[in-house]
Formats: C-alpha cells, sequence, structure tokens
C-alpha cells in the first residue's frame, strides 16, 4: 500500500499541452477520482502515472519511490482500461493469472490468488471460458480481478465503467466501491461521468484545460465549486448563475434580484455572478419573506421532484420543488434562496469570492 | 432470373477457364504413356497409374531440385518473417517521420524489375562466394516477399489493441515479453499467412533463381532448362507437381485471406 504524489508535470502533444505543472497528492488508501470534461488530461496524467507515456518535466512518486522514470512493469501498479484490455488468448483463470506468473509465484498461490481475486468479483464459475464467451460486463469483472490478483501498490482505473450499459454501470458503481472499501487499495479513476465522481470517490480533482482547478471531498466540491466551470460541470442540472449588479450601501454592497435585495459581498462592486443549486431555492406559490418572484416557463415532472425552468429579468434558471406543488407554465413562483447555500462569483474569471 | 443465369454462366465460363487446365495437367500426370501421347485426348483418362510421376522422379537431378526448392522457400519464409514482421510492428505502432513515403518505397521495391537486378547480382554473389548457393536464392526470394510480409503483418499487429500491450507492461512484461506473450499469439493466424505466402512466392520464382544458380538448381529453374528437351510425360508430371504446393498452401490460408480482405469467412 502506499500514496501517489505528482509533483509539477508538464506534457505536450506536438503543439498541444495536455498537462500544465500538475501537482497532486493521493494519500494511503484513498480513493481518488480524476474528473473532467473529455480533453481535459485526465487519462493522460493517469498514463504518466502509469509510466505509459512520459512527462516533459515533473516527477511521479508512489509512495516513497520515485517512478519518473522506471517503466510501468517497475511501478507496482495495476490499470484497469477503459475497453476492459482482457487478453482473448488466454481462458479467464490465465488473465487473472498473467501478472503473479510474470512475479514467478509458486503454482499453489497463483491458483490461491486467481480464485480469491475471481471471487471478490463473482466471477468463480467462468474460470475456464474465453473472453469471447463473455458479456462487456463480466469481461470488465476479469479486467479488475486481474489488476487485483497482483496486490498493486495503487490501482488505476481508466473510465472503466463508461462502456457499459446504464443499469450495469450502477450495479457495478456500487460494487467497486464496496470492493476497494474492503480491498483499502489506493486507487486513481478517471472518469468524465459526475455521478460517478460523486458517488465512490473519498475525494474529487476538477480537471480542466490541463489543470486541476478543484481537488476536495464530492460534498464541499458539489456545495462550494471554486469558479463557474466546477459549478456548472458538477450537477444535474447544473448550478444556476444569475449575472446581477451589485449596489454599495455605505460598509456593505447589497446585489438586486427581482424584487429581492440581498447582501452581496463586501469589497466588491459592479457586477457579481450569484451561483444557487437548483434545490437550495425554497419554492412557494405565495409572497413569502426573503423572496423573489419568478415566472414558471416549463414544469418537468421527474417523479422525486418537479424540475422547473423560471424566467427571472430575462435569465434563466432551474429549481427542484416538491412533485405535489400545483403550477403550471405561466404562473408566478416565490423563491427563497437559502442564505448558507449563496455562493458569489467574479463574473470576468469566473472565480468565486470568498 | 436472366441476369442470375448470366452470372451463374460467366462464373461458369471463368472456372473452367482456371481449372481445365488444372484438371488436364492432373489427369495427364496420372496416366500411362500411350494416352499422354494420344490423340484426341479423351475428358476421362481410361488408365490410372503412377508411371508417368515415377518416370518424373526417376529422373537425374529431380529430387535435387525439389530438395533445393524447399530448402530455399523455407529460408524465404524465415527471412521475411524476421525482417517483415518487426518493420509490421514498427508500421502498426510507431509514428515516424517519413512512415509514409517509408511505406510506399516497400511497395516499389516490386516496381523495380528484377531482370535489370538480376545480372549485377549474380556478380556480387560471385564476388561474396554466395553464387550457386540456395541461400543466394533465398536472398533475392526475400526481397520479393517482403513486402508483402511487411503490409500484411502491418495490418495484422493494427488490428491488435495497443491497450493489450500495455495491460502486459502494467502487468510486469518487458516490451519483449508483451510481445511474445500477448502480440505474437493473437497475430500467429496472420503470420502463418504470410509464411505461406512467401513460401508459394518462392516456389513459383523462376527468373532470379535460373539466372543465380548453375548446379543447385529450384525445381522452377530445373523445370525450365530441361523442359524443352523432355518427352511429354515429363512434362506433365512436372508441371503438376509444380501447382500442387501452390494449391494446397492457398486453401490453407484462403481463410486467412479472406479476413485480411474484410470477407466474413465461415
Amino acid at each position: 500500500m502506499a500514496g501517489i504524489r505528482v509533483d509539477g508535470i508538464d506534457k505536450t502533444f506536438g503543439e498541444v499541452r495536455a498537462l500544465e505543472t500538475v501537482s497532486l497528492t493521493v494519500r494511503d488508501q484513498e480513493f481518488v477520482v480524476l474528473l473532467g470534461p473529455s480533453g481535459c488530461g485526465k487519462t493522460t496524467l493517469l498514463r504518466i502515472i502509469a509510466g505509459l507515456e512520459h512527462a516533459n518535466s515533473g516527477s511521479v512518486y508512489i509512495g516513497e519511490r520515485d517512478v519518473t522514470h522506471l517503466p510501468p512493469r517497475a511501478r507496482r501498479i495495476s490499470m484497469v482500461f477503459q475497453n476492459y484490455a482482457v487478453f482473448p488468448h488466454l481462458t479467464v483463470f490465465e488473465n487473472i493469472a498473467f501478472g503473479l506468473r510474470m512475479k514467478k509465484e509458486p503454482k499453489e498461490v497463483v491458483r490461491e490468488k486467481v480464485e480469491r481475486a475471481a471471487a471478490l468479483m463473482h466471477i468463480e464459475t467462468l474460470l475456464q471460458r474465453y473472453p469471447a464467451q463473455l458479456s462487456g460486463g463480466q469481461r470488465q469483472r476479469v479486467a479488475v480481478a486481474r489488476a487485483l490478483a497482483v496486490e498493486p501498490e495503487v490501482l488505476l482505473m481508466d473510465e472503466p465503467l463508461s462502456n457499459l450499459d446504464a443499469l450495469l454501470r450502477l450495479e457495478m458503481r456500487a460494487e467497486l466501491k464496496r470492493l476497494l472499501q474492503s480491498t483499502k487499495t489506493t486507487t486513481l479513476y478517471v472518469t468524465h461521468d459526475q455521478v460517478e465522481a460523486m458517488s465512490m470517490a473519498d475525494r474529487i480533482a476538477v480537471m480542466r484545460d490541463g489543470r486541476i482547478v478543484q481537488y476536495d471531498v464530492p460534498i464541499k466540491i458539489y456545495q462550494e465549486p471554486t469558479d463557474t466551470f466546477v459549478g456548472g460541470f458538477i450537477g444535474s442540472p447544473p448550478m444556476n448563475f444569475l449575472r446581477l449588479k451589485l449596489e454599495r450601501q455605505r460598509d456593505h454592497t447589497v446585489a438586486q434580484v427581482g424584487n429581492l435585495a440581498l447582501p452581496g459581498p463586501t469589497k466588491r462592486e459592479g457586477e457579481v455572478i450569484l451561483g444557487l443549486r437548483p434545490e437550495d431555492l425554497e419554492v412557494s406559490p405565495q409572497e413569502s419573506t426573503n423572496s423573489f418572484a419568478a415566472e414558471v416557463l416549463v414544469v418537468e415532472p421527474l417523479g422525486p421532484h418537479l424540475l422547473l425552468t423560471l424566467s427571472l429579468n430575462g435569465q434563466t434558471l432551474k429549481v427542484t420543488a416538491a412533485p405535489d406543488l400545483p403550477t403550471r407554465p405561466g404562473d408566478s413562483l416565490w423563491l427563497r434562496p437559502i442564505p448558507a447555500r449563496i455562493r458569489w462569483m467574479d463574473p470576468e474569471s469566473g472565480q468565486a469570492i470568498r | 432470373m436472366r441476369a442470375r443465369w448470366f452470372y451463374l454462366g460467366l462464373a461458369f465460363v471463368f472456372s473452367a477457364w482456371v481449372l481445365l487446365p488444372i484438371y488436364f495437367l492432373a489427369a495427364l500426370a496420372f496416366t500411362e504413356r500411350q494416352e499422354v501421347f494420344a490423340w484426341p485426348k479423351s475428358f476421362w483418362p481410361e488408365t490410372l497409374s503412377l508411371e508417368t510421376i515415377s518416370f518424373f522422379f526417376g529422373v537425374d537431378g529431380v529430387w535435387r531440385a525439389v530438395r533445393n526448392s524447399v530448402v530455399v522457400a523455407l529460408l524465404t519464409v524465415v527471412l521475411a518473417l524476421l525482417l517483415g514482421a518487426p518493420a509490421g510492428y514498427a508500421l502498426a505502432r510507431y509514428r515516424f517521420v517519413g512512415k509514409d513515403a517509408y511505406r510506399i518505397l516497400i511497395l516499389l521495391t516490386r516496381a523495380f524489375p528484377i531482370m535489370i537486378l538480376a545480372v549485377p547480382l549474380a556478380v556480387r554473389f560471385i564476388d561474396f562466394g554466395l553464387y550457386d548457393t540456395p541461400l543466394a536464392v533465398a536472398i533475392v526470394h526475400t526481397a520479393l516477399a517482403l513486402p508483402f510480409a511487411v503490409l500484411i503483418t502491418s495490418s495484422l499487429f493494427m488490428g491488435i489493441p495497443k491497450e493489450l500491450e500495455e495491460a502486459a507492461w502494467t502487468l510486469g512484461c518487458t516490451n519483449l515479453q508483451a510481445f511474445t506473450k500477448v502480440v505474437l499469439p493473437l497475430a500467429l493466424p496472420g503470420m502463418a499467412a504470410t509464411a505461406i505466402f512467401a513460401f508459394v512466392t518462392s516456389w513459383n520464382e523462376v527468373f532470379a533463381a535460373t539466372i543465380l544458380t548453375l548446379r543447385e538448381r529450384t525445381l522452377t529453374a530445373f523445370l525450365l532448362s530441361v523442359l524443352h528437351e523432355s518427352p511429354l510425360p515429363f512434362r506433365f508430371a512436372g508441371g503438376f507437381f509444380l501447382i500442387v504446393p501452390a494449391l494446397v498452401f492457398i486453401f490453407m490460408i484462403r481463410r486467412y485471406l479472406f479476413t485480411l480482405w474484410g470477407i466474413a469467412s465461415r
């Protein structure tokens, strides 16, 4: 078991800068998710840690060892690939045993470890089959079992669930989480699926354009996004952003949200962005205190709640409401922002104002 | 309906065009002498005998030529694979300057007429003491078989996902181990096809073999030099024996050639 530390990694592909001085620390036994849109450099970072790509500069440590210049085989990692990469010419047993055989483990040990890994992934009955006889979900299980069988110091996973269908993905997500909690393997997991990241991670590193923009526990990432990008990328529907004018009143500022005067960030002038999650507004059909009025444009009953699209002075916002709220497009509703959940952001840089 | 008959007829004509000479060759190689000389020939041979074939193999030098042909063809296979597979792998896996030019250059070697090459090569081989050896012929045949070996193996390797190799690396393999334990087993059927292709190329080649040998003739070169002064049965037997390996091999690699060309095999 060991942690991972990457330090000032730069990587360019020709003219394209894939990673810009990226640093990241993963603690021992921690489950960290690299999350970002495609092309943000998350897979490149993972592959650099695996030793499959070489950084232009910077170093990679696994535990206390500097592995920057070591080949993948000497890094004591294992990796699960997006397309499974299960060896088609070997049986499931031989696939799982592959890494152990490379380590020249005695026969008995190989058998024992393969069977243990197979039992963890519930594929004991498939050991004599060939990958061509397996479904996608089963192949993914083989790939994970193969990676775990060698008892790596660090497990790297590159979008392991993205090739599975939605239902299977949900099932595997919970199973992987349970499994990695019980094996206590340090894991770095790449995905572009924010739900996957939120549900599985101990900490999430959100990446954009070759940089890590925020690295924190999931709930902090969700509630306190560092900028409009993170707020907009995480959450479904994403965070609402309202552009507002600030008015200075002696020692404090006031932002006018419709008919509501909201105390704004001090030491600010001009415009700000108000960030609010769809569930961070209390919806009421009648006029109430500390509320502003907005017109309903669309009502989407989703089962557990209603998803409302509302218009406020030409800006739209999405709000969730109780499923029994009687409302129709054209109605006016009163929205009360929960004070503790209000986030202010700079309209130019998008950065959160603290 | 009409079109269907038309195509069937066309297919029949083309098949007959190719198959009839082969049939007669085979039929006459397995009959008695008188029947070979008989005219008009009957479509069905009246007698079946090994007389012609045994006469053919009784001729002085035939066995030696057969042995030379086999040695040369096997050498060609080994050389073409040893040189061609790494080149194919490089073309499939790496990006390097001049890759496209290299790919075209490989094909262009086939455009270079071997007639022009053969005489200077013969002189060179005499200098090196290689002249009139199976190795000399095998080297030239390798040059002929290599372009196909490179291009076929490169498409083979391209069909094997890079992630499989990467997975092998992360599981403790060196590059060479990943190649031998993962890539090679997956490429093996296609490699076999490449090998057979090289074998047939070498087996059928006559020009370079004739120029570069004097006593150590390959079967084709030997037959070419003696055919015009041989009796008819000998010619039929020789012709038959020349096409048999090619036919057998084509049937063996048919499946792989089909997959190579993207036709689903059943």
